[in-house]
């Protein structure tokens, strides 16, 4: 677990200059013995006949990521997804890694491998036999989370068959941030994810992140485009996206995705390198989740911080509780195929 | 040289109903263990890195952490 384990990688397309990654915008362009701004791909030299139309003195590029650090087993509640098999585990996996520098990321310690020099290589090499294997053993679905599963793309697409035969889903807690090109193709293989959206300003987007938002709504109109269930989530960070304008400003791109799709707002807790920011106090979010549903969101979530009314589903039409959650973890449905068990409204997620 | 293990579940010791009075987040909350392995220590902060700093005067071979998502 000390060094990673490289492989060949997909989304990649030989320009003048060097290999171009075309898995995420950043778009680096790699030679041999590069590595890409998410430090987990790399350009190599094919020293034998590598396939795929790659010749021994070629450049490639390579994934770290066919790896995880983890193998939890988590309620779906956790990712958070709320409107997807309620109450169902999810095997998590996490290959270290991600495309984003956020100052305040709590997972800083998978996440930034590579960009902070004291976050060292956790991960071990793992098959799609074991991932189905495990997550068969513990009936659980499966889902990519705490670093960036974007970067996991290669391992995501090797997994959708074998899930599809085991009957288990795939899920992603992502930021969002991919191409085109790689949204489309790894479409098919996920069923549902949760979208970071942390700014509805680009330029507040790349104070928070390192990278540009335009990538993040495209990938989202295409994802809910081919039928992945989308669920978006906010950590609220006190001076930096919680005026009432720039909370609306995000409800407003999370309408544009219907309004039925679930926001969760979520409670920042200073870390890693934000500390001066104080944590969000739960008037913010209770301000933050009467803004959202003034926008017309109908499903707005706050896991703790307003108690188990900031938690449960009800039905928007006779505002009956129809699911119920205790923190983090499912607490009972009374849908009845997907629809309010009183008025008969059909409530939208993948029951 | 402590080593930091991620795990799945560690109890909370602050409940959502003390947020409102903590508005920058100071407070700290320990639970000190005896266990068959030596003394467990539960800790629990809306700062974590504070939480980091207690545990770390008290060199321990291995921190768990749970991690968010």
């Amino acid at each position: 677990m000390t060094a990673p384990t490289w492989q060949p990688a997909g989304f990649q397309r030989r320009t003048d200059r060097g290999q171009l990654c075309t898995l995420c915008p950043h778009g680096c362009t790699l030679s041999a013995g590069d590595i890409g701004r998410c430090r987990v791909r790399r350009g190599s030299r094919v020293a034998g006949n590598a396939g795929d139309g790659a010749s021994e003195g070629d450049t490639i590029i390579e994934t770290a990521t066919f790896a995880t650090s983890v193998t939890h087993i988590l309620p779906v509640e956790r990712k958070p997804l709320y409107h997807v098999r309620p109450g169902r585990p999810v095997l998590t996996l996490a290959a270290p890694g991600c495309t984003f520098r956020c100052s305040y990321c709590q997972n800083f310690r998978i996440s930034q491998y590579g960009q902070d020099p004291q976050v060292p290589w956790s991960a071990r090499s793992i098959s799609t036999d074991e991932i189905v294997t495990r997550a068969l053993i513990a009936d659980a679905e499966i889902g990519f989370s705490y670093a960036e599963p974007v970067l996991a793309a290669e391992l995501t697409l090797a997994l959708q068959q074998p899930a599809r035969v085991a009957e288990r889903a795939i899920l992603w807690k992502t930021n969002g941030f991919i191409t085109a090109e790689a949204a489309r193709a790894v479409a098919p293989a996920l069923d549902a994810v949760c979208v970071d959206l942390k700014a509805a300003d680009s330029s507040d987007h790349e104070q928070l992140t390192g990278a540009p938002l335009a990538p993040i709504l495209a990938a989202l109109a295409i994802w809910r485009a081919a039928g992945v269930w989308i669920e978006v989530a906010t950590p609220i960070i006190p001076g930096f996206n919680s005026e009432p304008a720039q909370i609306a400003a995000m409800a407003e791109l999370v309408v544009a995705l219907g309004r039925d799709t679930p926001w969760h707002l979520l409670r920042f807790h200073p870390d890693y390198q934000l500390t001066d920011a104080p944590p969000t106090h739960p008037s913010l979010l209770q301000r933050a989740r009467a803004i959202a549903a003034d926008v017309g969101l109908r499903y707005v979530y706050v896991e703790r911080a307003l108690g188990q009314a900031g938690r449960d589903t009800a039905c928007p039409e006779c505002h009956y509780v129809c699911v119920r959650r205790d923190i983090w973890r499912f607490d009972g449905s009374e849908l009845v195929a997907g629809h309010c068990p009183r008025c008969c409204r059909p409530l939208p997620g993948r029951w | 040289m402590t080593r930091y293990h991620f795990t799945e579940h560690i109890p909370d010791l602050i409940e959502p109903e003390e947020y409102r009075d903590d508005p920058e987040g100071r407070r700290v909350k320990l639970r000190l263990r005896v266990t068959e392995r030596g003394v467990e220590v539960i800790g629990d902060a809306v700062r974590p890195e504070e939480l980091e700093r207690i545990l770390l005067e008290l060199d321990p071979e291995v921190i768990e952490q749970m991690l968010c998502g």
